[in-house]
């Protein structure tokens, strides 16, 4: 049960996506995003949506499983649609009932806004989660973010917590499981009780996890010192981030292709 | 950093250590002098084993060495650099290479190859150097097809190879070993014994093993033995090991062709030369002789007999399987067997070969999904059901599982309140809770006053009687106990067997789950055997290993005990080399036993 946690949504498979730089991907995931709020007519979104089953067409990832990465902020979506179909008054009426009148404007607005935050949640997925593993984005971040370390932003301390973190979510998880099964031996119940019995009885589980932690932490650190760890000073990379041609090619093109919804709608307005 | 590291010039000494002192201040506020005035030296491509009980001071010991630790006197040298001059640090640390004792406490990287990469990286070893290292250390131990797999998905064995990978792309000149090997089962530690004598071999390293198997230490050069911070004795293993009373004194383990030179010599009242217990040859020379000149008129000593098993049955499995989602092959599979009232069954087999998730189905933490698990109700005289949801907390109250690390689970203000949480879950009343409580804490050997205090700032191996306390608190009548002696040193290993055997002596079963074939061969009356899911034995000890039993086949080894004994057999052939005990087997070696007495 507790075993299956997984941190993000990593789709293993060989595509031109996995294969991009992570940067490059944070870069294409800005721009997407920057379109994707661009897009405010039916056009603009038909096409955008159109660029993104492209990307997913790209990235090799079944289509179903692309739609999945929505399921857990349909419930906003629904939000955000009900919430703007009855707030918004201008335009003609369709529809009232007492105090709640559904107006042509605000129907569109509301379609426009649940659609759009459900661009940008396949966007996120196909660029970020889906096609790249924790520890790459995280690499990517260091990059991205040395600039910062002018400004004495500890970037690569910060980029080595996150990557122990990743690497210690197996462990802790496996812990939790083996603590759990044996205070179930001395007759604890995670599974009975309301809320706040549940709640209580975790106790017995999170005490000897954050004690178990903090010593692995100390553990650790001296075993990083054992084996030269001095933060970010001089320290090499077996795999360093290098821009390969291919990568200028894709983030190009990619881009194009980004704008291509605000291009197509340029030229309807025109016509 | 490069620039910081010097080359190591052609030194002769590895470490050179005088009169070092080290302190520590507890949470308490008191200073504990963990090194006291060490004087000792380390020759290049030496192997030396370092043993002590815990809290000797032997893992404080090996930090001064790669300068984790600062001496607060005294003078080091490593590599013949003195280790107080600042300039020398990284080329000092640079070439110490340390393995810790827990597997996942080491591991940095998020995949294999990365975790290899860590140490090189920080030296700034250069692309493609890094890589070449990298594959180079995980050729060597043998991971190269795991090179970018998550470690978690590593074995224990794998983890600590790992481990020594990551070390040697770093090519130490010294390498130190804390306790490496004591989270590993007898196969990955042999394993683990061979690569670093391959690596002792072929790259002229310089070892420091710090261990409490005694059988470890008979590999190396020399040992050091520690006590309280002090260096108490620094020999070749066959001289430390003659100091048959000191070795005692210090509460570490004697080999056990020496144990069995011990009991006989001291049954016959024989004083025996230090020379003797030199090595196993030289003690088997010295038990003949001593047998054979034993005087006419020694005493016969009468074993206790071991009384017959109970026909009771408390516990029994029939028919069990049980496989994990998503996977096709079975954890166990058709697993039979019955556990009496006052029996202790020891189950054996190698990591992977479904113990945990066989102890897991006793008290119902899993189900079955073929067969069944039964406890026996005394009161109403009935069998409860694993399968039955109605009957799992009153299972729960007859079988006390105690998994491994137990002193991991401890969770509440008091030693008295986490004790009591499993009476107290189990709807005991307060006064039953407190009498329980009373009666379980002196089985564990704790005394009152610990009572009061946290559990978090008690040692590990009090930490550990704790937990044992906290499910004797629910007078279980079966414990299931898996590996309970795992990391303690020889003497808190011993306590804990002592304390399962008055367990059995007050009517408990016991099953047990242990890597020690000695131990286990002792003090079982039946032993179940796994081997990758499948019940390949179970009965007596003695039937493991006779000779119609393949236990080969099953991959054991023989108890080291029955080892030494075959050997005698040739010279007294009604020797029973199936008494397990050092001290029966000496009488079985003087006086036969009742079937073949010796004429």
């Amino acid at each position: 049960m507790i075993k299956d946690v997984s941190i993000g949504r990593y789709y293993q498979a060989d595509s031109v996506l996995h294969r991009l730089d992570p940067r490059v991907k944070v870069f294409l995931f800005i721009v997407y995003m920057v379109t994707v709020f661009l897009a405010d007519t039916a056009i603009a979104m038909a096409t955008s949506f159109a660029v993104i089953l492209y990307l997913t067409f790209l990235s090799r990832i079944p289509v179903l499983e692309v739609l999945k990465s929505v399921r857990p902020i349909v419930f906003i979506m629904i939000f955000i649609f009900i919430l703007n179909l009855f707030t918004n008054r201008a335009g003609q009426t369709l529809w009232s009932w007492g105090f709640l009148v559904i107006t042509d404007d605000g129907l569109k607005r509301a379609v426009l806004l649940a659609f759009r935050l459900f661009l940008l949640i396949l966007v996120t997925g196909l660029l970020l989660s889906l096609t790249t593993t924790p520890l790459k984005l995280a690499d990517a971040l260091e990059s991205l973010g040395s600039p910062l370390k002018v400004i004495h932003v500890p970037v690569n301390e910060m980029a080595m917590t996150i990557s122990i973190a990743l690497r210690f979510i197996p462990t802790l998880v496996e812990e939790t499981d083996k603590i759990m099964k044996a205070q179930s031996s001395r007759g604890a119940e995670y599974d009975t009780g309301n809320i706040f019995q549940r709640a209580k009885g975790y106790v017995t589980v999170l005490v000897p996890l954050f004690v178990s932690a903090f010593k692995r932490a100390e553990e650790l650190a001296t075993a990083m010192d054992a084996r030269c760890y001095r933060g970010g000073v001089g320290k090499t990379k077996l795999h360093p981030l290098r821009m390969k041609g291919s990568d200028w090619l894709w983030m190009v093109l990619l881009t194009a292709t980004a704008f291509l919804p605000v291009l197509v709608d340029l030229l309807w307005k025109i016509k | 950093m490069a620039d910081e590291i010097k080359e190591l010039g052609n030194f002769k000494e590895a470490v050179q250590a005088e009169d070092l002192i080290f302190s520590y201040s507890t949470n308490t506020g008191s200073d504990v002098l963990a090194v006291d005035h060490v004087s000792f030296s380390i020759a290049r491509g030496e192997y030396i084993a370092v043993l002590g009980r815990n809290g000797s001071g032997k893992s404080t010991l090996a930090k001064l060495i790669n300068l984790l630790e600062y001496p607060d006197d005294g003078k080091i040298k490593v590599f013949e650099l003195d280790a107080a001059d600042e300039e020398n640090f990284w080329t000092i640390r640079s070439h110490c290479g340390m393995v810790f004792q827990n597997p996942d406490n080491q591991i940095v990287g998020t995949t294999v190859e990365e975790d290899v990469a860590f140490g090189p990286e920080n030296l700034s070893v250069p692309l493609p150097e890094l890589a070449q290292r990298v594959s180079k250390a995980l050729g060597y131990v043998g991971l190269l097809e795991k090179a970018d797999k998550q470690p978690s998905s590593l074995s224990g064995g794998q983890k600590q190879k790992l481990a020594i990978a990551g070390v040697l792309a770093m090519q130490p000149e010294i390498l130190i070993l804390d306790e490496s090997t004591s989270m590993l089962d007898p196969k990955a530690r042999d394993e683990f014994l061979q690569l670093v004598s391959r690596m002792r071999e072929d790259k002229k390293i310089s070892v420091i093993h710090i261990t409490h198997d005694m059988h470890e230490a008979f590999l190396a050069d020399r040992v050091i033995v520690l006590e309280r911070g002090q260096v108490r004795l620094c020999d070749t293993p066959s001289e430390v090991f003659s100091q048959v009373e000191t070795i005692r004194r210090l509460g570490l383990e004697l080999p056990k062709w020496a144990e069995l030179l011990w009991e006989v010599a001291t049954i016959c009242n024989v004083k025996v030369d230090k020379s003797a217990f030199t090595s196993e040859e030289k003690a088997i020379e010295e038990i003949c002789s001593i047998v054979k000149n034993k005087k006419a008129d020694l005493e016969k000593i009468d074993l206790p007999k071991k009384p017959p098993l109970s026909d009771k049955v408390v516990l029994r499995v029939s028919g069990l399987s049980h496989s994990y989602e998503k996977k096709e092959t079975k954890a166990i599979s058709d697993i039979h067997f019955d556990v009496r009232k006052g029996e202790i069954l020891a189950v054996i087999g190698h990591s992977g070969s479904g113990k945990t998730t066989l102890i897991s189905h006793l008290n119902g933490i899993l189900r079955p999904l073929e067969g069944q698990v039964e406890v026996l109700d005394e009161e109403s005289g009935e069998y409860l059901s694993t399968a039955k949801n109605a009957e799992i907390k009153k299972i729960r109250r007859h079988v006390g599982l105690l998994f491994q690390y137990p002193e991991h689970q401890l969770f509440e203000e008091t030693v008295e309140k986490d004790i009591m949480f499993g009476p107290k879950k189990m709807g005991f009343s307060e006064e039953r809770c407190k009498q329980l409580l009373q009666e379980s804490i002196p089985l564990v050997g704790l005394s009152e006053d610990v009572l009061g205090r946290s559990p978090f700032e008690l040692s590990g191996g009090q930490k550990r009687r704790v937990a044992f306390a906290g499910i004797l608190a629910m007078d279980p009548d079966v414990l299931v106990l898996d590996e309970p002696a795992a990391g303690l040193d020889p003497v808190g290993q011993n306590e804990i067997f002592g304390y399962i055997q008055t367990l059995k002596e007050k009517g408990k079963s016991i099953i047990l789950v242990s890597h020690d074939m000695d131990k286990a061969a002792k003090i079982a009356d039946r032993i179940l055997v796994l081997m990758k899911g499948e019940q390949v034995f179970f009965g007596t000890p003695r039937e493991l290993f006779s000779e119609k039993t393949d236990f080969l086949r099953m991959r054991l080894d023989r108890p080291l005990l029955m080892n030494t004994m075959l050997k005698l057999k040739k010279e007294f052939p009604y020797a029973d080399e199936f008494e397990f005990d050092c001290h029966r087997a000496a009488v079985s070696l003087l006086f036969g036993n009742e079937e073949v007495s010796p004429s």
